[in-house]
């Protein structure tokens, strides 16, 4: 009865061996002990030796071949015998396996992991790199959503801020993006070119900051006494003829007077001199479609209130609507800017050369002060004086202030001068 | 193993009984008036005058470390002084018959053989040769202090030796070793005085090692491995015992074989600090029957009187040839230490009377009063050696304490790297002897590993991207292999040894197809001897050969930890550089094995200065650190996971070359590019690194960065940093436990140098801090591709919908903290 020669497994990590060589060829007459072929592993050299006697009938492997263990590789018994039933499936080398596939235990343990979805819980923290990126792409970290670990703003926070930020009144809680960008995704805009007005602008902007030594002081004034002024003059009889008076209309007046006892600041610097004004030319900031326009209003220490209100509603009409007369748009001595209407309290105006110095003016807003002993509402404006160091020492330029908000707090004592 | 050698049951299995020759005790009797015949009377003058100027040395720094003052001059030494007042009739009986081809290794209480040894090579040195010497050290700094045109060579030699052996005791640079040894660690290889060792019993590993080498490369000469009774109950001293008496050298390495040239010499004082080793903490009763029991030699055992240093000589007279042929020699000299284990000790352990006895039978003493009997010499012949002694001794300590003379290295004084560049020697060595061809047993070609590796593949995968069938394939520990083996070719005193290294090819098959090649004296098995495989590997390199041993698995590290943490370690640095320590100690890092078969000690070797340490993951890494390591002259752990020794190259486009290349050591590899995380990977964690990346990629559109460290010391951050200035986020993973690990080391460093660019903190994803479970269960022990993933979506980058099969949270980081886990 014929038997198989079968592949030895040497070792638990074996699973193939390379035969080097037949000793016995098919056909040849075989003892038990002869050796029969020689077999390696990656490690060792082994001989595998007859266990039966009889005759070699048949080798399915070649030397060379590379025989996975446990196969029959020859067979043995006596000539004749049928050895078809022994041909193990394909005498081909084994697939080889991938090195170390090593498994993974599979079964989650804890619950799916979902990035933080909503900024319900403030910010733990901002990671050095999304600090450092965020003051690169100008995004405020205030407006990212902490989508890392313990509500931590990670870097891809501050890229989903910034893709957010052109609809961010819309959607101010934007969904966190589910994975880290690989690059900055391409953004979306127009190229706008710079009208002529814009230019001068930025042109007439950024020399002030450069060229100039500006600095603000700021305060503010009582306007209950502006406020009732305000009322009355609304109040009065049409058959007066009073224009409309606005709270801005005041203010120009109130500067238009006061302004005139300070040549220091009514003035140009001209480099290597001062140029003194004997008028206020009233340089009035204007919000305009093409861009900020300030048109002038001329010697207005000269006007009485109805005339400065009539000449400044003209002029900003006129710009608002693009039909000023460029010839207007010069000769300012002092530039009065006006962001209260749009809420501002507080701001630095910047200005506007060769003129040195602006006013600004903020909202209307309440403050509270000790009167008597009792916390007592009022009514407040403040004031923004931007000055050329250059032309205007400190102590003027606050004279200057502190006589305005007088005139401001004392109107009707003003208007009667 | 050895297929030479049978085991039979017959032979076995028979009844019979073991015997014992008599092992000799004080035999010789002698006096100097027997012995008048044999020694001319500047013979025995020069006996006394050694012992004079031992005694002299040791009590000049008893009285500076206890008096502050000796001679009238004052002196502050804090560091050690650990004397041998009492043992230089010992001392100067061994060193009597040495010459300077004889390799002497001593211990923490060795000033004495030192001046032993340099006072007899200054006598047998010829004096343009003595003079050479003294001129080569230091460029002739040291001799330059101390020469004297109006003096001869000789006398000149003795000042030369008292004065660099004090600038060595007291940290100067002009010390035999710049003062970075000190009293301790003395040495001055020209006169064959070899380091001495302040971790008792030290040299017993590393002293086998200098005497294979004197065997393998045939050098002439014996080495005596001075230490003391107190060390004869140490570990390591056992193990290089086993190491030096090892059968093969006679019976299997033929001609190049024989003796190992090696003579223990026992310096039993009795005391091991203050425990008795005889009656108290040892039960030998006399150190000499442990040679009995060793070896079927006996070790040539015998216990010799060294109160009398006639008697120590004669034994030398004996035993060198002995030693040579027949070695290892053991012997067993009495002598005592008159002074305290240091200038601390008090005595409290032993009895003034006890110390009164051996004052009385002084060496000195009874040797001058013999000299005297024997009309040798007069009193005031004797005298006049000890005015003579007493004037070197002053003299050279008033210049060796002179700052403006003998300044302390400059460390403190504008070169505040000096010591940091001494660390690592980094030089470049193809061959340690190109006047010789390497010994071996076949042509490079017919080497059967050479053979076996020009048929295999070398890339993973075949031209249509198939991957090679791993038995075709040239592995990682084919990348081990061939350097090593064409090294075997290059240089002839290359030898590697470790357990199994040989018929087995190494427990994992690197050296299989080597033994054929390779003859027993340059290739051979160990005895399971961690501290002495280490420790021969030092006293081999020492004496400069280059050697590659092998530790089975990092787990037995722990087995030789002195030697691999105080010696091969320190030595380059504790020379001043003028030692090197071209070392490969191989071991692997193995799994399935359990808690004392599969650790990552990385980090343990990784805090001790003085070690280079490489950890490849792939065979074109393996090959190329391993090439570097070879041409090296620095110690240099090499990890090599058991997990990998058979993966294929597959990142090294082209595979690994035939040709020889090297890998700087210390640089990492960025395997894979990617832009989103950095994955850090240490050793064989990288191909679970693999899975992982390809799952980030697939599920959540990350792509990942793969660094693998291939080094750990040294190591370079710039190409890590670079990655984290590009990703802000990183992962460090490997196989070691991850509490003090390499990787939170990284983690440290990189946090340090790459902080403003981190999108969060590096995140470690290490092994458990427990003991290796079974192989069946080690997914839930070592880093997993699903852990770096959970990590990321814990501590790093919350991943939309991950699913998490480990816990990376931070209440579970503190709990495991908390309880140590």
């Amino acid at each position: 009865m014929a038997s198989p020669v079968v592949l030895p497994r040497q070792g638990q990590s074996v699973e193939s061996c390379i035969i080097t060589s037949w000793n016995k060829q098919e056909g040849d007459a075989v003892q038990v002990g002869d050796v029969l072929f020689t077999y390696e592993t990656d490690k060792a050299t082994f001989e595998e030796l007859a266990k039966e006697a009889g005759t070699l009938l048949k080798i399915f492997f070649e030397a060379d071949d590379d025989v996975p263990v446990l196969t029959t590789v020859a067979v043995i018994g006596q000539p004749g015998e049928d050895v078809s039933a022994f041909t193990p499936e394909g005498a081909v080398p084994a697939a080889p396996e991938a090195p170390q596939a090593e498994e993974a235990a599979a079964a989650p343990v804890q619950a799916a992991m979902e990035p933080t979805a909503a900024p319900a819980q403030p910010a733990q923290g901002v990671s050095p790199r999304a600090r450092a990126t965020a003051e690169r792409l100008g995004v405020n970290l205030a407006a990212a959503v902490p989508t890392g670990p313990n509500g931590r703003v990670i870097e891809r926070d501050v890229f989903a801020t910034r893709e957010a930020q052109p609809a961010a009144q819309a959607a101010p809680a934007p969904a966190p993006v589910a994975v880290a960008e690989a690059a900055p995704v391409a953004q979306e805009y127009t190229d706008v070119k710079l009208t002529n007005v814009r230019r001068v602008i930025a042109k007439t902007m950024l020399q002030s900051l450069q060229q100039m030594a500006q600095l603000t002081h700021h305060t503010s004034f009582d306007a209950t006494q502006l406020n009732a002024v305000r009322a009355q003059l609304k109040a009065a009889p049409e058959t007066l003829g009073l224009p409309r008076i606005t709270v801005n209309d005041l203010i120009l007046f109130a500067v238009s007077r006061v302004l005139k006892n300070y040549p220091d600041v009514n003035a140009h610097f001209m480099d290597d001199h001062i140029r003194q004004f004997k008028h206020v030319n009233l340089g009035v900031a204007v919000d305009t479609p093409r861009g900020l326009l300030v048109p002038t209003v001329y010697a207005a220490d000269t006007k009485p209130l109805a005339t400065i209100a009539q000449e400044a509603k003209a002029v900003i009409t006129a710009a608002q609507a693009g039909s000023i007369n460029p010839d207007l748009l010069t000769g300012g001595t002092i530039t009065i800017t006006n962001l209260g209407t749009l809420g501002i309290e507080s701001f630095t105006p910047i200005i506007n050369p060769p003129q040195v110095s602006i006013l600004g003016v903020g909202a209307m807003v309440e403050r509270v002060r000790t009167v008597n002993g009792q916390l007592t509402a009022y009514p407040s404006i403040a004031l923004s004086l931007t000055y050329d160091h250059r032309a205007v020492d400190g102590a003027p330029a606050s004279r200057f202030l502190k006589d305005l908000v007088t005139a401001l707090e004392n109107l009707t004592a003003l208007l009667t001068m | 193993m050895s297929k030479q050698l049978s085991i039979r049951p017959k032979e076995v299995r028979a009844p019979s009984k073991i015997t014992f020759q008599d092992i000799p005790v004080n035999v010789y009797q002698k006096t100097v008036r027997e012995e008048k015949g044999n020694y001319t009377k500047q013979e025995f003058l020069n006996i006394y005058r050694d012992m004079c100027y031992i005694r002299e040395f040791e009590t000049m720094l008893n009285l500076i470390k206890t008096k502050s003052e000796y001679n009238g001059v004052p002196y502050n030494h804090p560091g050690p002084a650990h004397l041998g007042i009492g043992q230089e009739a010992a001392y100067v009986g061994a060193a009597y018959l040495l010459t300077l081809d004889d390799y002497t290794f001593g211990s923490h209480r060795s000033h004495g053989e030192i001046l032993a040894k340099g006072l007899r090579s200054i006598e047998i040195l010829e004096a343009d040769k003595l003079t050479a010497i003294m001129n080569d050290f230091l460029g002739g700094k040291t001799y330059g202090v101390v020469k004297d045109g109006k003096l001869s060579a000789k006398e000149n030699g003795i000042n030369f030796l008292l004065y660099g052996m004090m600038c060595e005791t007291f940290a100067r640079e002009n010390g035999f070793n710049k003062g970075l040894g000190g009293s301790m660690h003395a040495f001055f290889t020209p006169f064959g005085i070899y380091p001495n060792n302040a971790i008792v019993g030290g040299s017993g590993s590393i002293a086998p090692g200098a005497a294979l080498y004197k065997l393998s490369n045939k050098k002439p000469g014996v080495v005596v491995c001075n230490i003391g009774d107190g060390a004869m109950a140490c570990g390591p001293v056992w193990e290089g015992l086993m190491m030096s008496t090892m059968d093969q050298v006679r019976t299997l390495w033929g001609e190049e074989g024989g003796g190992v040239p090696l003579i223990y010499n026992i310096n039993d004082n009795f005391y091991g600090m203050g425990g008795q080793t005889a009656g108290e903490t040892m039960g030998m009763g006399m150190i000499a029957r442990i040679a009995a029991g060793v070896s079927t030699t006996q070790l040539h055992a015998e216990r010799v009187d060294g109160y009398n240093p006639l008697a120590v000589i004669d034994a030398y007279r004996r035993k060198l040839p002995v030693a040579k042929e027949d070695g290892p020699v053991f012997l067993d000299v009495v002598t005592y230490r008159i002074s305290g284990h240091s200038p601390s000790d008090s005595s409290s352990y032993r009895t003034k009377e006890e110390i009164d006895e051996w004052q009385e039978a002084d060496s000195i003493l009874s040797f001058g009063q013999q000299m005297i009997e024997a009309k040798v010499a007069t009193q005031k012949e004797l005298d006049g050696i000890w005015d003579k002694v007493r004037a070197d001794m002053t003299r050279n300590l008033k210049l060796a304490i002179d700052d403006s003379i003998s300044p302390h290295i400059p460390l403190m004084s504008g070169d505040p790297n000096y010591i940091g560049n001494l660390m690592f020697s980094n030089g470049h060595v193809r061959s340690f002897d190109e006047t010789r061809k390497p010994d071996v047993l076949l042509p490079y070609e017919e080497c059967p590993r050479i053979q076996q590796i020009a048929k295999k593949e070398r890339f993973g995968f075949d031209a249509s991207g198939k991957p090679v069938p791993k038995n075709r394939v040239y592995q990682l520990r084919d990348g081990i292999a061939e350097p090593i083996i064409n090294k075997f070719y290059e240089d002839p005193t290359l030898i590697s040894f470790g357990e199994d290294v040989r018929d087995w090819g190494g427990a994992f098959a690197v050296y299989r197809g080597m033994t054929e090649a390779i003859p027993y004296h340059r290739l051979f098995n160990t005895p399971i001897s961690e501290a002495g495989i280490v420790g021969a590997a030092v006293g081999y390199a020492m004496c400069g050969g280059r050697a590659v041993a092998e530790l089975m698995y990092m787990d037995f590290l722990g087995r030789s930890g002195d030697e691999v943490f105080n010696q091969l370690s320190k030595w380059q640095a504790m020379s001043a550089g003028m030692l090197k320590m071209p070392v490969v100690l191989r071991m692997s890092v193995g799994s399935k094995y359990g808690a004392q078969h599969s650790q990552d000690w990385s980090a343990l070797a990784a805090h001790i200065p003085g070690l280079k340490i490489v950890f490849p993951a792939t065979p074109y890494d393996a090959k190329g650190l391993m090439q570097s390591a070879l041409n090296g002259t620095d110690p240099v752990l090499f990890l090599e996971s058991q997990r990998i020794y058979d993966v294929a190259e597959q990142f090294h486009q082209g595979g690994v070359p035939q040709e020889e290349y090297e890998i700087t050591i210390g640089e990492p590899d960025v395997k894979i590019v990617g832009s989103d995380v950095t994955i850090l990977s240490i050793g064989a964690t990288l191909y679970r690194v693999l899975p992982a990346v390809t799952e980030l990629k697939e599920k959540y559109g990350l792509s990942a960065e793969v660094i693998d460290a291939r080094s750990i010391v040294p190591f370079d951050y710039t190409k890590v940093i670079e990655s984290v200035r590009k990703t802000g986020r990183i992962v460090i993973t490997g196989d070691a436990c991850e509490r003090n690990s390499v990787m939170r080391q990284m983690a440290s460093v990189i946090t340090e140098l790459a902080f403003d660019y981190l999108d969060a903190p590096p995140v470690v994803v290490g092994a458990k801090n427990w003991i290796t479970p079974a192989h069946e269960m080690e997914t839930m022990f070592f880093p997993q591709p699903a852990w770096i993933l959970d990590a990321i979506n814990e501590r790093i980058l919350p991943l939309k919908g991950h699913q998490s099969t480990a816990n990376f949270t931070q209440v579970e980081q503190l709990r495991e903290n908390k309880l140590g886990v």
